[in-house]
């Protein structure tokens, strides 16, 4: 997905958001995972290296669900703040409004199945991201084709069936969303035959890298991703 | 293709006898001789035969591009996406086949009528076949061994990149639902029967 990101990101605005990892946001991003069940207890390598088969099995669906639910919050709380800046027009604008209602029905989605277990809402600084049309359809197409691949990684993980299809649901939407917001920027909405999974670990390297999630969150023990 | 479409009525009845029956033993939905929709009853499946379900679904899709794209005169978007989404299409039922082996199914043959010789046809034909092919697959994830489930799940959602593209492209809402139904295999077929494309038997 970096490769993805750097090929989206064509004017290099995103990419001035996204600062290289430094060890303590290593270790940040290395402890949350662990946290979450998403990693086993491995050293630094497995961020700091990089690569999708440094991560183990994820050991539940209740940690997969909560990744998941860190994904939603942090695209509704985009779409919901460029709607509430008022930076977008025309079909942008359109966009914003109808996906964001999606993400935020996602959201409710997950909190209702993980109940007291579910991870608490960071806080976000979007870093201009939402402050101009421009800005917001580069990161939008970056989140939507980011979730599409962290939604994929984890569906073949998810043991119980009712929580599989749910996430088959949202994975398939957000396709279409990623798709729809490809059009707006005037790039290929599928790109290829095959769209690839993307492990955890990448996932969270990526989103750590924006410094979009500020605030950490904790709930019932399981910290979230941080920035 | 439209000359033939005048016989329609004439075809009517040996698609329904071909679809009733036929079509869905040769796609591996029904088993054992059970009329009723096995993976939609929640029975369990082998990979084999829900990948034979996913290529027919792909074979129809990757026909109906390609002879869209010979007949139907398509210009700007409409024919990028048709050669875009059609090479999808056919890269799909190369990745089954080749995953199927010796057990997969001989393609059957398929009569669009004007869905591949008028291009608004052709767009209101794509949107329903992305639509049920996202729908399609996501409903057999539960059949699928992990390993399977993972390799389907790379196409399921370009199938639904491609839905959400002809959909922008009739000015229909690309993502309509927060949570993009499923549906079980009777369903498709049902839904598949009711577009009278597929002709031949297996």
């Amino acid at each position: 997905m970096s490769d993805d990101l750097a090929r989206l990101d064509r004017d290099g605005a995103l990419a001035e958001a996204l600062g290289p990892l430094g060890p303590a946001t290593r270790r940040r991003v290395l402890r949350t995972l662990a946290a979450a069940g998403l990693i086993g207890a491995a050293g630094p390598a497995a961020v700091g290296g990089g690569t999708a088969a440094a991560a183990t099995e994820p050991q539940g669906d209740i940690a997969i669900l909560n990744y998941a639910l860190t994904l939603e919050y942090l695209q509704s709380a985009f779409y919901t703040e460029v709607e509430r800046i008022g930076s977008l027009t025309g079909e942008t604008a359109r966009l914003a409004r109808i996906v964001g209602g999606h993400e935020r029905a996602h959201v409710r989605m997950l909190l209702d199945v993980l109940g007291s277990r579910a991870v608490a809402k960071p806080t976000f600084d979007f870093h201009g991201a939402t402050d101009s049309q421009n800005a917001f359809v580069r990161t939008a197409v970056a989140f939507e084709d980011l979730g599409v691949a962290a939604y994929k990684g984890q569906a073949p993980r998810i043991a119980s069936p009712a929580y599989l299809e749910a996430a088959l649901a949202i994975h398939a939407t957000e396709a279409r969303h990623a798709a729809w917001i490809r059009r707006i920027a005037g790039i290929l909405p599928a790109q290829s035959a095959f769209d690839q999974p993307a492990s955890a670990t990448h996932v969270v390297s990526v989103v750590d890298s924006t410094h979009f999630i500020v605030g950490r969150t904790q709930a019932a023990g399981m910290p979230g991703f941080t920035g | 293709m439209a000359e033939e479409r005048s016989g329609a009525a004439e075809h009517t009845a040996s698609r329904r006898a071909v679809l009733s029956g036929a079509s869905l033993v040769a796609a591996g939905i029904i088993v054992g001789g059970v009329g009723a929709p096995a993976i939609g009853s929640g029975s369990r499946l082998g990979d084999a035969e829900v990948l034979n379900f996913a290529l027919e679904m792909e074979e129809l899709q990757a026909a109906l591009y390609e002879q869209a794209l010979r007949h139907a005169g398509l210009t700007g978007e409409l024919a990028q996406y048709a050669r875009v989404v059609g090479a999808h299409e056919r890269a799909h039922v190369a990745f089954l086949r080749q995953t199927l082996g010796s057990r997969a199914k001989p393609a059957p043959t398929f009569d669009f009528g004007e869905a591949v010789t008028d291009p608004d046809r052709f767009a209101g034909a794509a949107r329903v076949l992305e639509d049920l092919g996202v729908a399609a697959l996501d409903g057999q994830a539960a059949n699928l061994t992990k390993p399977s489930l993972a390799a389907v799940a790379t196409i399921v959602s370009v199938e639904a990149r491609h839905a959400a593209w002809i959909r922008d492209l009739l000015g229909e809402l690309p993502a309509p639902t927060a949570a993009n139904p499923a549906e079980g295999a009777a369903r498709v077929m049902a839904a598949i029967r009711r577009t009278g494309y597929v002709q031949g038997s297996v």
